[in-house]
């Protein structure tokens, strides 16, 4: 059976040739008895030599039970060590298993409902009637309500505009009293994010406004609403919810990631962050990739991007942000990129927004020069509106969160 | 005995509302307009800004609002959730029509009552100084939905009865008139403010596959009969009421509605004098300005009468 735990090799490789004990991480779950040895060194901490390790799942399939033979303190510990306890058999932590999960979801989500479906057997999708009354205010039924009593339940929503706000609301608000054992709402784009500005008494925070009413979603038997949301615009706006909601922050940036190793060039691959505050929300992410940061700098009355640190060129420089609405400072930062030798440039950004068809300004570089355009444009399929706009048209490209759905549906 | 002195209302509104809100303030001294900037970002969310909003510390703030359709609710909260944190002395949130009252059906497990929603909604208003919002509502359409409301706001329970009483008694028949409800509904909703005239009662009967209106009680020959609801959508029970009241020998027939909601120009086949010779069924018809874009719509083309509920909202406000 494959080892369920990796070997750790020290910290300090020591210079002559004993054998190295292996170490293993001591996760909580263990109830071994561990001794711990004298530290030695860098990484200190409890380490213990479990040599040749034989252990095997019990048939039942929940915990698993590490046996490991008896190991004499003779055998081969280095000098300095103390004696080694002696562990006869370890649980290990049940493998926890899957919840499944009815998941209901707005119209417009449907087809990022579809494939968050196919990435687990344990999610299950469910259907709403949308209809409307005839003045315009919803008509809405839950199919099969009596059915999700008991199970955990999730809705997938997008607010892509206020007038969508409150028919998804209605069953935000409905589904939780129907005698379900949790609930859990995932919004991938939290919107009005990014135009909380404070600046004047008198501005209006719609940002807060959002949060207070997803806030005072009802509860369920499983407590708190879980409210999954992807590359929140303003770090601090997860304190604007309320105690009866479980925010839960993702991020797109891993989809990013995997892409990027895909890619021919993916050795030549810089990150450029056309502002401090998107460095701050990704750099720890992307932290073995060279960093190209740029600023916007007031000259008169214009204001200018300009590059703040970090050298493009002959480089593939990949800018990252969480969101794109009209597209003007990434074009700003492509022209910096490009007159500073960027040899291509591509741009990320989890939520592409891009009010009144702000897409169309970027144009595909078709191999020739950046100043021409971008080699590639990844969004993820959070603003689904777009999405349908933009899937087959080069260079943008569309990185689903269904994968990265299916595995929050599990926290 | 002292004169209560009058509160300094400072009064906000949605863009639809505006006409009812400056005949608000109109109607006494106390009460000034101000004003918010209603833009919008590019994507389509509300970018909002409330003029002057040191000067109405200490101000016992009103806010009229209009929730016609789903789209407009979410710039209207994003105020009126703002307002009460502006250190003002009291907030009043004055929502004429509550929408998605009549729609709450709870038959099947799995309908959602999007009235409960609306009232959710409304009840988490933050608290100002004042304590808990009012919220002035006319003619809420099921008397239960005042339960929906939390602890927080301060549920104010209006009527445009007494405006329609007003208009009666100036009418040359006054004394020759009969109250008709279309259902048991009305009934109950509005027969104790009308108690002084004869009443009929219509009910919808099934008869077969269909559904018939018919005189449970009362007598409509010779009379001038208004039936009166709190609100009309397509219209279609007030014409089978007519008709059936008429077949009876009512000598005419007029109606009052708070909430003139008519969705898809449905007034259209009330209007007098239509091309197609329908029309000329009611002698008169009566709504207040609770959804201010019928009432621009309509225009007051006959039969139609607009009865402003801006005096009716001066007062309330003094609460």
């Amino acid at each position: 059976m494959a080892s369920a735990y990796p070997s750790f090799h020290s910290l300090n490789p020591e210079p002559n040739p004993k054998p190295k004990p292996k170490v293993l991480s001591k996760p909580q779950s263990f109830r071994a008895r561990f001794v711990p040895l004298v530290p030695r060194g860098k990484g200190a901490g409890i380490r213990s030599e479990l040599t040749s390790l034989d252990f095997f799942q019990e048939s039942t399939g929940g915990g698993g039970r590490l046996h490991v033979p008896q190991i004499s303190p003779s055998s081969h510990m280095a000098t300095s060590s103390a004696s080694l306890a002696v562990v006869t058999s370890v649980a290990l932590p049940p493998k926890r298993p899957k919840k499944n999960v009815l998941l209901f979801y707005c119209e417009e989500m449907r087809e990022l409902a579809e494939r968050i479906v196919l990435e687990s057997d344990a999610i299950e999708l469910r259907s709403i009637s949308w209809r409307k009354f005839e003045d315009g205010f919803p008509n809405l039924f839950i199919s099969n309500a009596h059915g999700i009593r008991g199970q955990h339940v999730a809705f997938l929503a997008s607010f892509s505009s206020p007038k969508v706000i409150f028919e998804q609301l209605s069953i935000i608000y409905a589904l939780p009293r129907l005698f379900i054992s949790s609930f859990t709402v995932v919004l991938p784009f939290f919107p009005t994010g990014s135009y909380e500005r404070m600046e004047d008494e008198g501005d209006v925070a719609t940002a807060f406004t959002l949060a207070r009413i997803l806030s005072n979603t009802p509860i369920s038997r499983g407590g708190p609403t879980s409210l999954v949301i992807f590359d929140i615009h303003a770090l601090p706006e997860r304190f604007y919810f309320g105690d009866y909601v479980l925010p839960c922050f993702e991020s797109g940036v891993p989809l990013l990631k995997n892409r990027l190793q895909q890619l021919s060039d993916s050795e030549n691959i810089s990150i450029a962050f056309p502002d401090d505050g998107a460095w701050k929300r990704f750099h720890k992410q992307l932290q073995h990739f060279p960093v190209i940061i740029c600023n916007k700098v007031r000259e008169g009355n214009q204001r200018f991007v300009r590059l703040k640190e970090g050298d493009p060129r002959g480089r593939h420089v990949v800018i990252v942000d969480d969101l794109v609405q009209s597209g003007g400072t990434l074009i700003e930062c492509q022209k910096v990129l490009a007159a500073h030798g960027a040899a291509k440039i591509s741009a990320y950004v989890t939520h592409g927004i891009f009010p009144n068809q702000s897409w169309e300004r970027f144009q595909y570089d078709n191999g020739v020069g950046p100043e021409h355009g971008m080699s590639n444009f990844w969004i993820t399929d959070s603003c689904p509106l777009t999405v349908k706009e933009v899937q087959n048209r080069p260079p943008f490209e569309v990185l689903s969160l269904a994968g990265s759905i299916a595995a929050a549906l599990q926290v | 005995m002292e004169k209560k002195a009058k509160k300094q209302i400072y009064l906000f509104h949605c863009a639809e509302s505006e006409e009812l809100a400056r005949k608000v303030a109109e109607q006494s001294d106390s009460i000034q307009l101000q004003s918010i900037a209603w833009r919008k970002f590019d994507d389509g969310f509300p970018n909002l800004f409330i003029n002057n909003a040191h000067d109405i510390r200490g101000q016992h703030v009103a806010f009229l609002a209009s929730f016609s359709s789903p789209g407009v609710i979410f710039e209207q909260i994003s105020a009126i959730f703002a307002l009460p944190k502006l250190f003002i002395a009291s907030f009043t949130l004055v929502l004429p029509f509550f929408p998605t009252g009549s729609f709450e059906r709870m038959e099947e497990e799995g309908d959602v009552a999007t009235a409960f929603t609306m009232a959710r909604i409304l009840s988490m208003i933050p608290k100002s100084r004042g304590g808990p919002t009012s919220v002035v509502i006319y003619d809420i359409h099921a008397l239960q939905e005042r339960f929906y409301f939390g602890d927080d706001v301060l549920p104010c329970f209006e009527t445009g009865i007494p405006l329609l009483l007003q208009r009666l008694r100036q009418l040359p028949d006054a004394d020759n008139i009969t109250i008709a409800f279309p259902d048991d509904g009305a009934w109950k909703r509005f027969h104790m403010q009308l108690l002084n005239f004869p009443m009929v009662v219509c009910a919808k009967v099934r008869e077969g596959d269909k559904r018939i209106v018919r005189i449970k009680e009362g007598i409509p020959e010779g009379r001038h009969v208004v039936i009166v609801d709190d609100l009309v959508q397509s219209g279609g029970t007030l014409i089978e009421c007519q008709k059936v009241l008429t077949a009876h020998g009512a000598a005419k027939v007029s109606a009052y509605v708070t909430h003139a909601v008519f969705p898809k120009r449905s007034w259209e086949r009330f209007v007098q004098n239509n091309a197609d010779g329908s029309g000329n069924q009611f002698t008169y018809f009566w709504i207040t300005d609770s959804c201010p874009f019928t009432v621009k719509e309509i225009d007051n083309r006959s039969p139609f009468e607009v009865i402003s509920l801006a005096s009716s909202i001066a007062d309330a406000l003094q609460i």
